[in-house]
């Protein structure tokens, strides 16, 4: 989430507001064979949630998919549930507005953090056969830094699960002309049933398809797109002409200073901050992804899948930044932003990907293209539930409230919150409605647990001297300076020359270097307070820690089945792609 | 008794269903054009987009049939 979370500081929440109302009449029109499309694909997610319900009667069933999933499974399912259609299209108005640059939280925003997941910190979220993040911290630290966790967690998801439904609903409304209600109800009990029917299993094979569905929806646009510039060099070139400027076609030569680059941000925000904290915190300990892989039927399942995930997440600005680039070059008039655009009746820059939908697809394969969208929302919200009522359920309602009942009832507890969940996000969806500045200040506090998180847990798996007075209290001084450099910058914008180390920094800098000091802070406390307190025995840590625990050997039958070969592959690629487009 | 239906099962059919119902639509478009046609719409992407859709569509529904258990 935290990515998306950085995908709407380009797309603001509360910009989608704007964007309703610069809005005067629908992008597009949907006829008879766009309907049937977007019917069959509801026919079908509703019909997967009956199917699997006979398949989820344990909760080992119900909130870990019975760990069956394969690696491909669990691969495109874990990089699915980050690709929402808020993402896809923010990023595309990004890549609009930036050019090239967006591509950094694909790319390094993620790659190095997947391939990290897989080969260093997944066996031990795997042996310790834990149900999730705060499952993990209970093990390793106790309860203190468990419930601060999961509370954090289970709210925020929820909460993030309304904004999605809201945003879904308010992108139907721009590009179809569809009602706000009927689109926030339909999607809403869509969700509830198929979740509540086939819990985590449900979620994930949608997701799959969804991730198949994104695709085939968009992938007509760069195509068409590369044909009618003429392919990468001519594109280039029309964006040098049009715009008079190299930055929009450079991902790295632009970074030296924070004026040089139309994101206003500087190498070392996006390689530290970004790259290091920002994507580790989220790829390895937003429960919303690592569920999707502990569901793995094996140790080397679970490896593989981010590795999976990695490969595919590599792609995906062929489906995302190009056609914001595109646009750059074929659009025959300009984007501007949500305010000008409500001012002067043009479009935003976060229209581009529709606008590029109805620019090259004919009916059919207009409704294909909605169908992706409207699909990347429900999966969205699809998995914020799934993840909220597992967390409530193992991590506050099974630890805290009642410890002893049956599996039966801790099934039932898991899909009755489901549509309690459900029932929480559409309040949220109608609050933010009425105050819509309410969504950057829910994605805003999002953000602050997850740089800690990551120190907290990391120090966890990897140093045997950490404490668990030392994960609390790491922990939550670490979501406390994000707080705080928050409301500094907030409350004084010229503090912003302190928090992102230059007065030239933009708001996305800022964003990068709360989380690098918040999580500084907590790896600090978290040192400090350990060689102040009494460590766990070293038996204790069995299965926990590096250091303290017994991988279990995998044994493939040839070396190119290894996941530490299929990382390297990705590992290089990702190298070669950067070096291309330096 | 046959095997549960995997998730590429799923995805096979979907596929399958939009291949046939965009590849028809690009047939009928070809007779009855669209009064505002996309960019590139001589290159009739429904079709071969369609075409691939069913075929690659067709490939897994077939090949991910749930069997028979023996």
């Amino acid at each position: 989430m935290l990515l998306e979370t950085a995908s709407k500081l380009t797309f603001h929440p509360s910009a989608l507001a704007l964007l309703l109302e610069s809005s005067g009449k629908s992008l597009a029109h949907l006829n008879g064979v766009d309907i049937l499309v977007i019917a069959v694909y509801f026919a079908i997610v509703i019909f997967i949630g009956f199917y699997l319900k006979g398949s989820t009667n344990t909760s080992e069933e119900f909130f870990m998919a019975g760990r069956e999933m394969t690696a491909w499974i669990a691969g495109l399912s874990f990089v699915s549930a980050n690709l929402g259609s808020l993402e896809l299209m923010g990023w595309a108005g990004s890549a609009y507005q930036y050019g090239i640059l967006a591509t950094h939280w694909y790319w390094i925003g993620a790659i190095p953090a997947m391939l990290f997941l897989g080969i260093v910190m997944m066996p031990f979220y795997y042996i310790s056969k834990t149900h999730s993040v705060p499952g993990y911290l209970h093990l390793r630290y106790g309860d203190g830094a468990r419930a601060l966790s999961a509370v954090s967690f289970a709210f925020m998801t929820v909460l993030m699960s309304g904004i999605n439904m809201y945003s879904m609903a308010i992108v139907m409304k721009v590009v179809l002309g569809w009602n706000l209600n009927f689109s926030i109800w339909v999607s809403s009990i869509t969700v509830a049933l198929y979740v509540a029917l086939g819990g985590l299993r449900s979620a994930i094979f949608n997701e799959v398809l969804q991730f198949l569905l994104i695709w085939l929806g968009a992938l007509l646009v760069p195509i068409l797109g590369l044909i009618e510039v003429g392919g990468w060099t001519n594109l280039r070139a029309q964006i040098l002409q049009r715009l008079g400027s190299g930055e929009y076609v450079h991902m790295w030569s632009t970074l030296g200073h924070f004026h040089d680059n139309p994101m206003g941000v500087h190498w070392t925000g996006i390689v530290f901050g970004l790259g290091l904290v920002i994507s580790f915190g989220y790829w390895t300990t937003d429960f919303l992804v690592v569920q999707r892989v502990l569901s793995a039927h094996n140790l080397r399942a679970a490896r593989m899948a981010p590795i999976i995930g990695a490969g595919f997440k590599m792609a995906v600005p062929f489906i995302v930044i190009l056609p914001g680039l595109l646009a750059l070059s074929v659009l025959p008039f300009h984007l501007v932003g949500e305010t000008q655009a409500v001012a002067t009746g043009q479009h935003s820059y976060n229209e581009v990907l529709p606008l590029m939908l109805v620019r090259y697809c004919s009916p059919g394969l207009l409704g294909l293209g909605v169908t992706a969208l409207i699909a990347g929302f429900m999966s969205g919200m699809a998995g914020n539930v799934s993840a909220f009522s597992t967390v409530w359920t193992y991590d506050l309602y099974g630890a805290f409230i009642n410890k002893k009942a049956t599996d039966k009832h801790y099934v039932s507890m898991g899909r009755w919150c489901t549509f309690v969940g459900v029932l929480i996000s559409v309040g949220t969806a109608y609050l933010v409605q009425h105050a819509a500045s309410i969504m950057d200040y829910v994605q805003a506090l999002f953000s602050f647990f997850i740089a800690p998180l990551f120190g907290t847990v990391i120090l966890g798996m990897l140093w045997k001297r950490a404490t668990k007075a030392a994960g609390f209290w790491g922990l939550l001084a670490g979501t406390g300076t994000a707080v705080g450099l928050w409301a500094w910058v907030h409350f004084d914008p010229s503090a912003l020359r302190y928090v992102a180390l230059s007065a030239d920094a933009k708001a996305m800098a800022e964003d990068m270097y709360r989380a690098l000091w918040s999580w500084l802070v907590c790896v600090i406390v978290t040192i400090v307070v350990s060689y102040m307190t009494q460590p766990k025995k070293e038996s204790e840590l069995e299965g926990l820690v590096y250091g303290a625990s017994r991988i279990p050997e995998e044994r493939d039958e040839h070396w190119y089945q290894r996941p530490i070969v299929w990382a390297g592959v990705i590992a290089v690629l990702f190298v070669i792609l950067n070096v291309i487009f330096w | 008794m046959r095997e549960a239906m995997s998730i590429w099962f799923f995805a096979g059919v979907l596929f399958l269903l939009y291949g046939i119902i965009i590849l028809a639509e690009g047939f009928w478009e070809l007779s009855h054009p669209p009064a505002n046609p996309p960019v590139l719409f001589n290159l009739h992407p429904s079709i071969w987009w369609g075409a691939m859709m069913t075929v690659a569509g067709l490939a897994y529904t077939v090949r991910f049939w749930p069997r028979v258990k023996r």
